[in-house]
């Protein structure tokens, strides 16, 4: 809101500017700026969408006379009706009550319309606004003074004298005075004479009826329309306008008739013409506002300070709050019609606080103390990233929402088709290089925002692009709240089996007592032949893979990454909150290699559990060391898995036919269960 | 007066060496070995050394050797320990300087050998500037005694809007300010009801329908707004939301708690203010500025919860009182590490990555 320090000065006794700008924003209207215009200085206020009573600049006039307690003179109107009644000349219907809840008319004879006088130009150039005419100059003017748009009709061109208030016809449009036409549509308020629409209520006139250079008679409207169906007027014809703006944020419906009377008044002062006798005032009466009662000792309970109750009392009165009874305890007080905003004592504790100043509340009381505790769930998370920073892996964070054709590409989490919002996430992707469309589905997985990630870093040729994300994915649930896990997702440089180790160490050191095993896995995104399902425990944890070719190219990805996803929650899940000491054996260890010549069939997991589980008491860890293939030698779909077993006692020294006793129940197992032969 | 004279023990003999002169001597010996074997620069240095004070004829050690035999014989124990203890003395110091000359000698420098090569490369990834942040942000309020809290993103309208007083009339509500969410072939909009939380507030309500006072919780996560991502705005972003509701909780615990936050994570002497403001979930409504580089900067709202949040969860608004507050995490971030463009944040160019 812009105001003009000279215009202020009207109606109080104005401070120093820089302390009346320290005060406004320490009690509500942040100082934005200011510079001179002319002799006179603008002062740029922010104002909260709540006080639509400092849209006007009695209402910031008031505000500054509060703080410094230095009176306000609201302008006396009086006026001559002289004219013959309005009524004769013209009449108004509401027939959208929803959208208009009052209309007022005052009618004007005989006006000269011409060039403003000095003072009026000068008011309205302090503040931005240009001059047009006399008329339209008064009508800005008067809103600028109060806040209550004002609009002027040129009378002799509303067919009939008629001013009907109601929703669009089919197909109806309006050309405004911006000389730009609009089609209307329904739930719109339209002002419309006789035949046509003449004005879009409460957003903006017409061209036809607006008032130019023959106009000689002038209606004044002063209105009240639904704030909620001129915010959807202005913004679905992206048309707003300073009265849009105020009718957004409600007017003072009680005070429109002093507007309309203002309206009048300056204008048979700059422009002459008659008064007609009356006034049409069609829709409903403002109700009377509730009165709240307010209890001292509520300040001290909200704001921690005490304020003397004269003060309270002093502060409310000159906002315009009626004091309609007081006692010890409190006050009981009726709002002024500009302050739709306070209904509750809550409200009044606030105007006596934000007046008296919020400078007063001390930043230095005892705050009691509380135990805080950090969730399992955190901590565990915390060391997800620790052991993955550890392993090289930088962090990405990226948009929740994606294309439509990144969401196709992997969804390992969910059938159902993603959740789309009602509008896309603008200028995320612009730097993407291929068209990607509107980027307005929720994700159901991470994997590829991160291959996005990838192709931008590829591009521009950066080294060692490893890269974890560990975010939310959407999970529909019909018409429920989707489920939100949280999951874990790498790209990496890192061939498989490198990838497949950050992960086998991730889960040693988030869940040492975990077991990892795999399953084929058919997802598109991944190479066939590298890629794998996860579980652990025997439950699905995510899966892991090279990106496959076609991926690769969809994604402009020249280098051949792989990718991995797993469920944060069942790390969670099996995480060892607290360690237990295990004694450490002191006895020294002995470790046997065994050479197994085996079908190509047989995968390692399995060689490996048979060894740990028929080797003994004493088998403390069972190791791969490489596969060998010789088909010559052991024939087709043979091939030799070399492992290593570290043998060890808890409770002496191995004797070597102990060792040998486990070395032969492991050959024994292999051979019967996997049908291995030891080479020699 | 009559004078008895006390006998000094180098006067016991007038004709034979003299004990203090003698002792003297042997430390001055000492010193001067251990000088001249540590000076020898060479092998042939330290033997010539070695023959000087050690020889078994010449050596100055046996010159004084040969003076005790002129001690008195009261003296001759005390001198002759001595002369013991001075010996091994100059032993050991050749010994030391032998082993140091014999250290030097296997000590040659390789010359293919260069200590400024790199070493083999461990490469530590980095935590995302916003985790950082993030994670400090709880550590402070943790101090404070704010315990972390978690909820859905996607949310119904009761806990973004309604629980919140937010009705809705209420611009906030308006579809082009939120992502509305299409579910099970309904069109996004208001009616279907489910969107993208536009602030973390929700959780307060969640936690709040399920908690007796009191309350003591911050909300940290991803919060949605429809803005075009430029340098200053992105249309996802992170909120710190912190709630305290308990008995007795006023404005001054809110500003105390701002400033203490201020500051931990700004540093001392960073006075903040609070001037109003308009929130819907709050009354009185209070926007929180710290000053900085010479003028006040928004550092995010807050306000006493409105009675009508208290309602809308089961509270009684006569009885227990709190504050909330919310901060952009990304200004903070911002801040702190000088970022001039918040979509850097979530370009997650590498290189950027690498300086956190």
């Amino acid at each position: 809101m812009l105001v003009s320090q000279d215009w202020l000065a009207q109606y109080t006794d104005l401070p120093d500017r820089e302390q009346m700008t320290d005060r406004l924003t320490m009690s509500g209207l942040n100082f934005e700026g200011q510079q001179l215009v002319g002799d006179d200085c603008q002062i740029d206020l922010e104002v909260t969408s709540n006080r639509s009573d400092c849209l006007g600049h009695i209402g910031v006039a008031r505000e500054i006379s509060v703080l410094f307690d230095c009176g306000l003179r609201v302008p006396e109107i009086e006026l001559k009706e002289t004219g013959a009644p309005v009524n004769q000349a013209c009449q108004v219907v509401i027939e959208s009550a929803d959208l208009c809840y009052r209309f007022t008319a005052r009618l004007i004879r005989g006006v000269r319309v011409g060039p403003s006088p000095d003072w009026l130009v000068q008011r309205l150039a302090t503040v931005g606004v240009e001059s047009v005419n006399n008329i339209v100059d008064v009508s800005n003017y008067v809103m600028l003074e109060c806040g209550q748009p004002l609009h002027t009709f040129d009378c002799d061109r509303l067919q009939d004298g008629q001013i009907v208030v109601r929703g669009p016809r089919d197909g109806e449009t309006l050309q405004a005075i911006n000389h730009t036409t609009y089609r209307l549509e329904s739930g719109m308020c339209v002002i419309a004479d006789g035949q046509r629409a003449v004005g879009l209520g409460g957003v903006m006139g017409g061209a036809d009826t607006e008032v130019t250079d023959q106009t000689r008679n002038i209606l004044v409207e002063a209105a009240w329309f639904n704030p909620l169906a001129i915010r959807n007027t202005a913004r679905r014809l992206n048309l707003h306008s300073p009265a849009s703006f105020r009718f957004e944020r409600t007017i003072d419906p009680e005070r429109i008739d002093w507007a309309s009377r203002r309206c009048c008044q300056l204008i048979q002062q700059v422009a002459g013409g008659e008064l007609a006798a009356g006034l049409i005032d069609v829709g409903r009466q403002p109700e009377p506002r509730e009165q709240i009662r307010f209890r001292h000792a509520r300040i001290g309970r909200v704001l921690g300070i005490g304020i003397p109750a004269s003060e309270s009392r002093r502060i409310l009165g000159q906002l315009g709050f009626i004091i309609t009874d007081s006692d010890e305890d409190g006050l009981t007080v009726q709002p002024p019609s500009w302050r739709r905003d306070v209904t509750r004592e809550i409200d009044l504790v606030e105007e006596v606080g934000r007046i008296h100043g919020y400078h007063h509340v001390p930043d230095d009381v005892p705050v009691r103390m509380a135990a805080t505790v950090r969730s399992h769930a955190d901590r565990v998370v915390e060391r997800i990233r620790h052991c993955l920073s550890a392993s090289g892996l930088d962090e990405a964070m990226t948009a929740s929402l994606v294309p439509e054709k990144w969401s196709q590409t992997f969804s390992p989490w969910t059938d159902s088709p993603p959740l789309q919002s009602s509008q896309p996430m603008l200028g995320v992707l612009e730097r993407a290089s291929h068209n990607t469309g509107p980027v307005q589905w929720l994700r159901r997985s991470v994997v590829p925002s991160l291959l996005e990630v990838f192709r931008i870093n590829d591009h521009k040729q950066n080294q060692d692009i490893n890269l974890f994300e560990m975010a939310r994915v959407y999970l529909p649930e019909g018409d429920q709240l989707p489920r939100e896990p949280q999951v874990l997702a790498i790209v990496c440089e890192y061939p498989f089996e490198q990838l497949k180790g950050i992960i086998e160490s991730l889960l040693g050191y988030v869940a040492p007592r975990a077991r990892l095993d795999t399953r084929h896995c058919d997802l598109e995104l991944l190479d066939l032949t590298r890629s794998a399902g996860l579980l652990v425990d025997g439950q699905p944890f995510g899966w892991m893979g090279k990106v496959a070719d076609p991926a690769r190219e969809a994604f402009s990805i020249r280098r051949e990454p792989c990718v991995a996803e797993v469920d944060v929650q069942r790390l969670v899940d099996l995480a060892v909150a607290t360690v237990t000491h295990e004694e450490v054996s002191p006895y020294p260890a002995i470790t046997r290699e065994f050479n197994f010549v085996v079908n190509e069939s047989v995968r390692w997991m399995d060689l490996a559990t048979t060894v740990r589980e028929n080797g003994g008491p004493c088998v403390e860890s069972v190791s791969y060391r490489e596969t060998f293939r010789d088909p010559q030698r052991d024939g087709p779909d043979m091939k030799r898995v070399l492992l290593a077993v570290v043998l060890r006692s808890s409770s002496q020294t191995l004797t070597r036919e102990q060792a040998e006793q486990a070395s032969t129940a492991i050959v024994t197992s292999c051979r019967e269960s996997h049908g291995a032969r030891l080479l020699g | 007066m009559p004078c008895s004279v006390q006998q000094h023990p180098d006067m016991s003999s007038d004709t034979g060496t003299r004990l203090q002169p003698f002792l003297e001597e042997l430390d001055q010996l000492v010193t001067q070995a251990r000088a001249a074997f540590s000076a020898a620069a060479s092998d042939e240095q330290l033997e010539a050394a070695r023959v000087e004070y050690l020889g078994a004829r010449q050596g100055r050690f046996k010159t004084v050797q040969k003076q005790l035999g002129g001690i008195a014989p009261g003296d001759k124990k005390t001198a002759g320990q001595r002369l013991n203890q001075v010996k091994q003395q100059i032993h050991q110091a050749l010994e030391e300087a032998r082993a140091a000359r014999a250290g030097q000698v296997v000590r040659q420098r390789d010359p293919q050998f260069d200590c400024s090569l790199p070493g083999t490369p461990r490469r530590i990834g980095r935590l995302h500037p916003i985790t950082r942040t993030i994670d400090e942000l709880k550590d402070i309020m943790g101090r404070l005694g704010f315990t972390p809290a978690d909820g859905p993103e996607v949310e119904d309208p009761w806990h973004n809007f309604e629980a919140l007083n937010i009705p809705l009339i209420h611009p906030a509500r308006d579809p082009l300010d939120n992502f509305y969410l299409s579910v099970a072939g309904k069109q996004a909009g208001l009616e279907s009801g489910l969107l993208l939380r536009s602030q973390t507030s929700t959780v307060q309500i969640r936690v709040m329908e399920n908690t007796p006072p009191p309350v003591r919780i911050i909300s940290l996560g991803r919060v949605y707004r429809p803005d075009t991502a430029d340098a200053t705005h992105y249309p996802m972003f992170h909120q710190m939301e912190g709630l305290l509701v308990d008995r007795e909780v006023t404005l001054a615990d809110l500003k105390t708690v701002l400033q203490l936050f201020a500051t931990n994570y700004l540093g001392e002497n960073v006075p903040i203010r609070i001037r109003p403001s308009f929130f819907p979930f709050t009354e009185p409504s209070v926007e929180a500025d710290y000053f900085w580089n010479d003028r006040w900067v928004e550092f995010g709202g807050a306000g006493m919860v409105d009675p009508n949040v208290l309602e809308a969860v089961g509270y009684d608004p006569e009885s227990v009182s709190g504050f909330a507050f919310g901060l952009g995490v990304e200004r903070l971030c911002m801040i702190r590490h000088g970022i001039t463009d918040i979509r850097y944040l979530f370009t997650n160019d590498v290189r950027f990555l690498r300086q956190f």
